[in-house]
């Protein structure tokens, strides 16, 4: 197995390791050959698995991806970025991302930051085989996933809304008190942690294939919220159009 | 004319990608970079137009392992514009939050990135094997900074309850109580680290650059003080004027933009090494006691010493943390955590607290709704290349000078950026 970073806080990565009681379980399933965030040790010609993190931003990274594709069995993506394109995204919302650039760099852009390219999922560039949801990931999802790309898996993909899950917790609703909450309409899995301790969901495990973006914007509107807020919310972590949502699936689901 | 080139793609065992080219003519050093290499995701730019409601949360995202202090920093600029007057009891979570974040960044360095280079390893897994007890107790230590910080922010990274004002969330006292019991326990083991890392054979340099910390009258101060100071140069200043006094500026072989002393000229190293020389005698009891025993006091200008600084910061904040859960349990600040009222209204500020690598600053403008107009950040690790590249330097000088051979000289160089503890992922953002 390889692990390779891209764009992204390196939090997921991270976040593998804080695993520690169950890490050298976990990792003992497999030969972590590169690890550059963990290990010296050089990458190799050959591997069967590629752990990638992190958006891609470059056209070095692009083609990062595409290499790793070409050698790797099986590839997992982990976390919002590389899911979605994430919090990397966002700097491709809106104002656009040449502004950006200048914004930060001004006229002249450091060699070190190669070609950038407006930031996009891993999985707009290459097939992905498995995603590991949220920002960050839960390092036992990505024990779960592993072990389902190792040894296979009757376990289907969660399709449902988060809200079903925060309901369960029963602590109430957000939208009570005329505060978004994108629990209506992202995947559920994470046992809607943030809603939880007494924060929104801001939907960084991705849309639900259940969502129903039509339905919620009207609920976000009735109870009062401004409709240009709910968009801002959901391209924290969902891009483009609808969110990130396919155009086919969307006028499926929206009807 | 002898020639000899060092290019190291990727340093391992840092946070983000950054390559090291040195190139050696003549016994001359000829080239000395740190090329910089993360890709940026221009957090600056992408705040802007959005509320200051998401502002933190995103901020957060600039990096995986001080993420708290992203939070905390970035609520304390919006705190600083509207006029928001935390209670003591916030103070104190946000405290234990960055302290948290120190257990967890120390440990994760100290033990996964810097300690293989001791032991010979690539990393440090082949340590279970070879010293399981090690092995377990240095990740049981990294376990307790996640714990605390889960504890405190709902999450081991990327903090969910910290907002404008307070907390969403709060422990029960029983739950501080036993918080309290599991951090006094891992004590012993934390005095142990300073004498592990003290005992490990560095290199004798010293810095020629200043020393940058947050000071505070009485404290060793990690986020609750304005006042930065200079420590070989003598001089202190508002993190207000932090625009004034330290000059950011771009170079082609590096996407984070690197900084300098505005009065000075000078680059300068901030990280747990700058807060101790700045603040030694603030130190928790136990601490103080376990620096001196390492012969660790100021003016200490040894950068490799960074890592016995981080041991001995370990120590100190889980002192001062199960002292924290224990007032915490006993009700023993002002007020609640309950976010305080506060009125949306325009202006510029900047949020200043130590990173656990150092001096971190962000600046945001809003206008009256509360919208970001312009957002500025400058991380530890940004500020500290420069020293860095120089240390590099005279390093390989004074290597070279003594007939060092060209294996050697890059272990020695790559060990001395990863006692930098960079986060080259922050350093871009």
């Amino acid at each position: 197995m390889v692990v390779v970073g891209l764009a992204s806080c390196f939090g997921c990565q991270i976040n593998l390791t804080n695993a520690e009681a169950h890490l050298m379980d976990i990792l003992s399933q497999v030969d972590v050959e590169y690890w550059q965030l963990t290990s010296s040790d050089p990458m190799p010609e050959d591997f069967d698995i590629a752990v990638i993190e992190g958006a891609v931003t470059t056209k070095e990274a692009a083609e990062t991806v595409k290499a790793l594709r070409g050698i790797a069995d099986t590839v997992i993506t982990i976390g919002a970025c590389a899911n979605t394109g994430g919090i990397p995204g966002l700097a491709a919302e809106g104002a656009g991302y040449e502004e950006r650039i200048a914004a930060v760099y001004g006229a002249t852009v450091p060699a070190a930051c190669g070609t950038m390219v407006a930031p996009s999922a891993v999985g707009e560039h290459i097939a992905v085989d498995y995603e590991v949801a949220c920002c960050p990931v839960e390092p036992l999802d990505f024990a779960r996933v592993l072990q389902h790309a190792l040894y296979g898996s009757n376990v289907q993909q969660l399709t449902a809304t988060l809200c079903g899950e925060c309901k369960r917790n029963e602590r109430g609703c957000f939208y009570e008190d005329g505060t978004l909450c994108l629990g209506l309409v992202t995947r559920c899995g994470c046992g809607a942690r943030c809603p939880s301790l007494g924060r929104p969901c801001k939907g960084c495990a991705g849309l639900s294939a259940d969502a129903n973006l039509k339905g919620a914007r009207a609920i976000s509107a009735g109870c009062g919220i401004p409709t240009g807020r709910f968009e801002e919310v959901l391209r924290i972590f969902n891009h483009g159009e609808g969110g990130g949502d396919s155009t086919e699936a969307r006028s499926e689901r929206e009807g | 004319m002898a020639r000899t080139a060092i290019n190291v793609d990727h340093v391992a065992r840092v946070e983000g990608h950054g390559d090291i080219h040195l190139r050696i003519e003549g016994g001359q050093v000829t080239r000395c970079e740190l090329a910089v290499v993360e890709p940026a995701r221009l957090f600056e730019a992408m705040v802007a137009h959005r509320s200051f409601r998401e502002a933190a949360y995103v901020a957060s995202r600039v990096c995986g392992i001080c993420s708290a202090s992203h939070v905390v920093t970035d609520l304390r600029a919006v705190e600083a514009i509207f006029g928001v007057v935390p209670t003591d009891r916030t103070e104190a979570l946000r405290e234990m939050l960055i302290y948290g974040s120190y257990l967890q960044n120390h440990a994760t360095h100290l033990f996964v990135f810097a300690a293989p280079d001791f032991l010979g390893r690539p990393s440090v897994f082949p340590v279970a094997e070879t010293d399981p007890v090690l092995f377990d107790r240095a990740l049981g230590l990294k376990a307790l900074g996640n714990e605390l910080c889960c504890a405190v922010g709902g999450r081991s990274i990327h903090p969910i309850t910290a907002v404008v004002g307070g907390f969403t969330h709060e422990l029960s006292a029983a739950e501080y109580l036993a918080l309290a019991e599991k951090l006094e326990a891992a004590q012993e083991f934390a005095v142990q680290a300073v004498d592990l890392f003290n005992g490990f054979t560095v290199p004798d340099l010293a810095t020629e650059g200043d020393m940058l910390a947050m000071v505070k009258p009485g404290e060793y101060p990690v986020c609750d003080s304005n006042t930065v100071r200079f420590v070989r140069a003598g001089y202190e200043f508002d993190c207000q004027a932090v625009n004034d006094e330290i000059e950011e500026y771009a170079v082609d072989h590096s996407a984070a933009l690197l900084a300098r002393a505005k009065r000075t000229g000078t680059p300068y190293m901030t990280a747990a090494l700058a807060r101790l020389n700045a603040s030694w005698e603030h130190l928790s009891k136990t601490a103080r006691y376990a620096a001196a025993k390492a012969g660790l006091r100021p003016l200490e200008l040894n950068p490799y010493r960074n890592n016995v600084a981080q041991a001995v910061e370990l120590v100190d904040a889980l002192e001062r943390c199960a002292r924290l859960c224990r007032r915490l349990a006993a009700d023993e600040f002002e007020g609640t955590s309950v976010p305080v009222a506060y009125e949306v209204r325009a202006g510029r500020g900047i949020g200043f607290t130590e990173a656990p690598r150092g001096c971190l600053f962000h600046e945001l403008e809003l206008d009256e709704d509360g919208t970001v107009l312009r957002a500025s950040i400058i991380t530890p690790t940004a500020q500290n290349v420069a020293n860095l590249e120089a240390d590099m330097r005279r390093l390989a000088e004074a290597m070279i000078a003594a007939g060092a051979s060209d294996d050697e000289l890059q272990l020695r160089i790559e060990e001395l950026v990863r006692a930098y503890d960079p986060c080259l992922s922050c350093s871009v953002h």
